[in-house]
């Protein structure tokens, strides 16, 4: 069973799939990214939104009702990424936190991003949710961690432990070794702990 | 896509805005029609290229639209030339075949020694 997400596409209500919805949000901040210094970038948004919800609406079979990547993906292609007209266009940096930065929306609460992870994702999720740059936060963490020692290892350890995970993009690739291990030793502890006081 | 159409994308890019002004002055159309006229042409392009492109003529005042209903789903942008976009289109068509004689001519005859 999937949770489905209920976004306006240029006014109209559609049901999206939480990758299906991620992927869009995505997409659509690059958008917003490259026209940022653009007169017209609310009218182009609004027409790539009407597009998306045209190629994704041709896709579905007759009787569904919901998006899926498998409808998505194929209408972001044949969409293709967003160019200012005249301008070389700014790339979209690599950063994984900034899609998320770049659209402020509820779900800016604090969660720790495993994708892009260095430890755990407490420093990628702190850079989402505040809106500062996820590199700041790391050289604070590790000249933290170099100067008070075990203190700032401890912090980190209580974070890891408190704040909760964003769920994983069904469609990403496999967390390197460390972010991974991290999520499965923090699962673990966490359904433990919830076995003894529940 | 070849090394050479990949050599020649700035021609392309550069000449893009002409063509889509082309397309909108020959009758009034809405993007998607827009994409299908070029999609067989080297100057196949997508939607997330066209709708700035379009806002960017239509804050110039060369291309207008008006919505039309469409039999399935929301009204659809419909654009035009402008007054001003037809001018502009047409010392275009001018300026683009004095380029093609230039063209022609430099290239003519042979140098002899």
């Amino acid at each position: 069973m999937q949770r489905v997400i209920t976004v306006s596409l240029n006014r109209n209500a559609y049901h999206l799939e939480l990758d299906a919805h991620a992927r869009l949000e995505a997409y659509l901040a690059r958008a917003a990214a490259r026209l940022e210094a653009y007169p017209d970038r609310m009218e182009v948004i609004a027409d790539l939104e009407q597009a998306v919800a045209d190629q994704c609406a041709r896709r579905l079979q007759p009787g569904q009702t919901v998006i899926t990547l498998a409808e998505l993906a194929p209408a972001l292609e044949e969409i293709g990424e967003v160019e200012v007209p005249g301008a070389p266009g700014p790339l979209p940096s690599d950063d994984p936190g900034a899609a998320y930065r770049a659209t402020p929306s509820p779900e800016n609460a604090l969660q720790q991003i495993s994708e892009g992870a260095w430890v755990s994702g407490v420093c990628n999720g702190l850079a989402r949710s505040s809106g500062l740059d996820v590199t700041l936060l790391r050289v604070i963490a590790v000249v933290l961690l170099v100067f008070t020692g075990g203190a700032m290892m401890l912090l980190y350890a209580v974070l890891m432990l408190l704040i909760p995970y964003a769920p994983l993009a069904s469609n990403a690739a496999p967390l390197p070794w460390l972010p991974a291990k991290s999520r499965e030793i923090v699962t673990a502890i966490r359904s433990k702990l919830a076995t003894l006081t529940g | 896509m070849s090394t050479d159409t990949l050599k020649f994308a700035p021609i392309r890019k550069g000449l893009l805005e002409f063509l889509v002004l082309r397309i909108v002055g020959s009758e009034c159309v809405y993007v998607p029609e827009i994409l299908r006229r070029l999609a067989s042409t080297q100057f196949a392009t997508q939607e997330g290229t066209l709708y700035p492109l379009l806002s960017k003529l239509r804050r110039d005042a060369l291309v207008q639209y008006e919505w039309r209903e469409s039999e399935s789903g929301p009204p659809r942008k419909y654009y035009r030339l402008t007054d001003a976009g037809r001018a502009y289109l047409a010392s275009l068509n001018d300026y683009w075949s004095q380029i093609n004689r230039t063209i022609e001519d430099l290239g003519r005859p042979p140098c002899s020694e």
